[in-house]
């Protein structure tokens, strides 16, 4: 289980289970959900693991009668960049994997069937697969670095809540479509957009990246005593949309994570939320007007955060663009938060 | 006229092992005993007080000692293992490899590489110096024929005061701050400083909404350290998690003296300098009970046998909220260091080296004894 698809309450809310060895497994399911959320930050299954390990497995290839010496190991150059490589570059790290182990097989396969060669022609095989290497890492570093020149996280910004109070009457008809199916909220913006949603009298889930903000949602409801109330988690929106199943959900709302990502990160959240709207449902999009943006922040922030909110018809022409229907520009009646409100196709 | 060398794969200042070495050169030289640094890899820092081990080849005279200060591999530990002369093992443990694989291929091999390289060299080795029970036990393992246990020689005691205006930056406007945790220690994996980040992190939702952590230490493994600040800001608790590394002695002591308690939560600790400092400064303890850290700590702290976030949450609640069992702790926290002998620990180690020179061929005694030891020599480079 993730962290992010769980909340931490204040008091034990999950029963020890997978007793064993593992250190962990007395921890109620929050604790484990929260330690387990440092795990995923770790390298492995990276390139910089995947390429250690294909060393690794040249290093340890088995030696036969009259193999020429084994070599020195890889140059210091390529040890450096397999290890340099960031988790988030995982696919290109299984591209330069394949492609090394594809080579490797190939040198041994030449090692197999030359081993009475001299010494000076295996070296230039291992010279070859070395430059191959070398050549790849070098554009996955190219690629990482425009990028992400600077390996900033959205997360490592304050930024200001939103405040999406002109929708709070508003929201429970968004839902009325499928009200047979619960709405989801990705991001919470503020308790009102929640309790909102909540009054519209479908199940409703909230989910949100940030622990306090889940928190400060979870003590309005009560959440954790018995009560009923929304679902909350802690989760970036776009993993838990990943996790859920299709036309699971008759309505999804996306506030906040939309404006601050980059452009793709937006096209993935609509792609993975029409994914999991039933048809008939609808999708909404919260969207901060890009003045008011620029005024809530410091030009610091502004400048490194990796996207900045699109203009509401910008919206409708992506959602339109990705398959959804009669994309609608709402404006606020007061504030700056406006609606674009679209329809998955039946 | 012989001496007494030490040979430390890279002498660093303000890391653990560097600062013991150093305080024993000057110890030894104290004493009246020639005694060089000699290294394999030169730290910019230090250069000017080391030696490349191989110029040993020539410095040698018959009678000397080295005592090579293990924590790590090197290229050394073999071409010591080929010596002639007595070669003292004083081990301040391996880390091992399996903390690092996640995050280092090559630091996890060069720590599984150590623990052969301690096996190849604990037998033959004059004498074992474990600076806990714990570090003993393990070359005891190893096959070393004889073994001691004398702490580290750099912990200061009296401690270093505090450095004054970093103290008052900590210490802030008086009673606008929540209870102010401090983890001290290298951010290397083995230290899981993550286990106090999520601590935090169910301690600022739950008891402690303004608790705060300082965590000062030296990004060792460059990944993970990147990782503990990416796991505290996607907790949203970037503001309440400080980094800190490359402070004095004073500056350091002004954090132990501004804090309310320290955690450690380490998964591997040889001794757990940390501790007595926080301790020596008046500082109650809370530690995860691994390693050597239960000798260490012994009854002046509070020691937890597991470390889930809400446990240690909670048991840092109630520890700040029982200004009598703190002050307890604080009282026998000041006793512990020399409780532990760390207040004779370099008088203990000169001894035990010198015992070693005097059984050393083409050496009858030590210094006082019919065959004295060399004075130090200025270094020449």
């Amino acid at each position: 289980m993730c962290a992010r698809e769980v909340g931490v309450t204040a008091e034990d809310s999950g029963t020890p289970e997978d007793q064993g060895d593992n250190p962990r497994s007395g921890l109620s399911a929050d604790e484990r959900g929260l330690l387990e959320a440092f795990d995923r930050l770790r390298p492995q299954g990276s390139l910089g693991w995947h390429f250690d390990d294909t060393v690794r497995r040249l290093l340890e290839r088995p030696q036969f009668p009259g193999r020429p010496n084994g070599w020195a190991g890889l140059p210091a150059d390529l040890w450096d960049r397999g290890r340099g490589t960031k988790a988030s570059e995982r696919v290109l790290g299984d591209v330069v994997t394949t492609v090394a182990q594809d080579l490797s097989e190939y040198t041994d396969r030449a090692v197999d069937e030359s081993y009475q060669r001299s010494e000076d022609a295996i070296g230039e095989l291992r010279r070859t697969v070395f430059d191959a290497v070398r050549f790849l890492a070098a554009r996955v570093e190219r690629l990482e670095s425009s990028v992400d020149p600077l390996g900033m996280e959205a997360a490592e910004f304050d930024l200001p809540a939103m405040d999406a109070s002109a929708w709070f009457d508003d929201a429970p008809t968004w839902a009325a479509a499928r009200s047979d199916l619960p709405v989801l909220l990705g991001e919470l913006a503020d308790d009102g957009l929640l309790a909102a949603l909540a009054a519209s009298g479908t199940g409703v889930e909230g989910v949100d990246p940030r622990g306090p903000v889940v928190w400060a949602a979870n003590a309005a409801f009560d959440v954790g005593n018995g009560k009923a109330g929304p679902a909350t988690a802690i989760a970036e929106v776009i993993d838990y949309l990943r996790a859920l199943p299709d036309a699971s959900r008759g309505c999804v709302v996306l506030a906040g994570c939309v404006d601050r990502t980059d452009i793709a990160g937006k096209v993935d959240l609509i792609d993975e939320a029409r994914r999991v709207v039933a048809p008939g449902g609808a999708m909404v999009v919260l969207v901060t007007e890009q003045s008011a943006w620029d005024a809530s922040l410091a030009p610091v922030v502004r400048d490194l955060l990796p996207g900045r909110p699109l203009h509401p018809e910008t919206w409708q022409a992506v959602l339109e663009q990705r398959g959804l229907r009669g994309a609608t520009w709402h404006r606020p009646t007061s504030g700056s938060v406006h609606a674009v409100v679209s329809e998955v196709g039946r | 006229m012989s001496g007494i060398h030490l040979f430390v794969p890279m002498l660093h200042v303000r890391d653990a092992v560097g600062e013991h070495t150093r305080a024993l050169r000057d110890l030894l030289v104290a004493e009246g005993v020639d005694c060089r640094i000699y290294i394999e890899n030169p730290d910019p820092n230090t250069v000017h007080e080391t030696r490349h081990y191989l110029e040993y080849e020539d410095d040698a005279i018959a009678g000397d000692v080295l005592v090579y200060q293990m924590a790590t591999r090197s290229d050394m530990v073999a071409w010591l293992a080929g010596r002639p002369e007595p070669v003292v093992v004083n081990y301040h443990n391996i880390t091992p490899s399996e903390y690092f694989a996640p995050w280092n291929n090559w630091i996890a091999r060069h720590q599984a590489l150590a623990v052969l390289e301690l096996e190849d060299l604990a037998p033959t080795a004059a004498l074992g110096i474990g600076v806990s029970t714990f570090d003993a036990d393990e070359l005891r393992r190893c096959g070393c024929p004889e073994v001691v246990v004398v702490p580290v020689a750099n912990v200061r005691i009296p401690p270093t005061p505090p450095d004054p205006t970093t103290l008052a930056t900590l210490r802030g406007p008086e009673g606008e701050d929540g209870p102010r945790w401090l983890s001290v220690g290298r951010l290397a994996p083995n230290k899981a400083h993550q286990d106090t980040i999520a601590a935090l992190f169910i301690a600022r939702a739950t008891t402690s909404p303004e608790a705060r952590l300082t965590i000062v230490g030296s990004p060792s493994e460059p990944a993970y350290a990147r990782a503990l600040r990416r796991y505290a800001a996607e907790l949203g608790m970037h503001g309440a998690v400080t980094f800190v590394s490359g402070i004095s002695d004073g500056a350091l002591a002004a954090h132990y003296v501004a804090a309310d308690v320290l955690v450690m939560l380490s998964e591997h600790e040889g001794f757990g300098v940390p501790l007595v400092e926080a301790m020596s400064h008046g500082l109650p303890v809370v530690a995860f009970a691994a390693g050597a850290v239960p000798e260490v700590v012994g009854d002046a702290g509070v020691l937890l046998e597991e470390k889930g976030p809400r446990r240690v949450a909670q048991e840092l609640a109630a520890l700040i909220d029982d200004p009598v069992r703190r002050e307890s702790l604080v009282v026998a926290g000041r006793a512990r260091p020399a409780a532990l002998g760390l207040d004779r620990a370099g008088s203990d180690l000169v001894a035990a080296l010198l015992g070693v020179a005097g059984r050393a061929p083409g050496v009858s005694g030590v210094p006082g004894s019919d065959v004295p030891l060399r004075p130090a020599a200025p270094l020449s480079h």
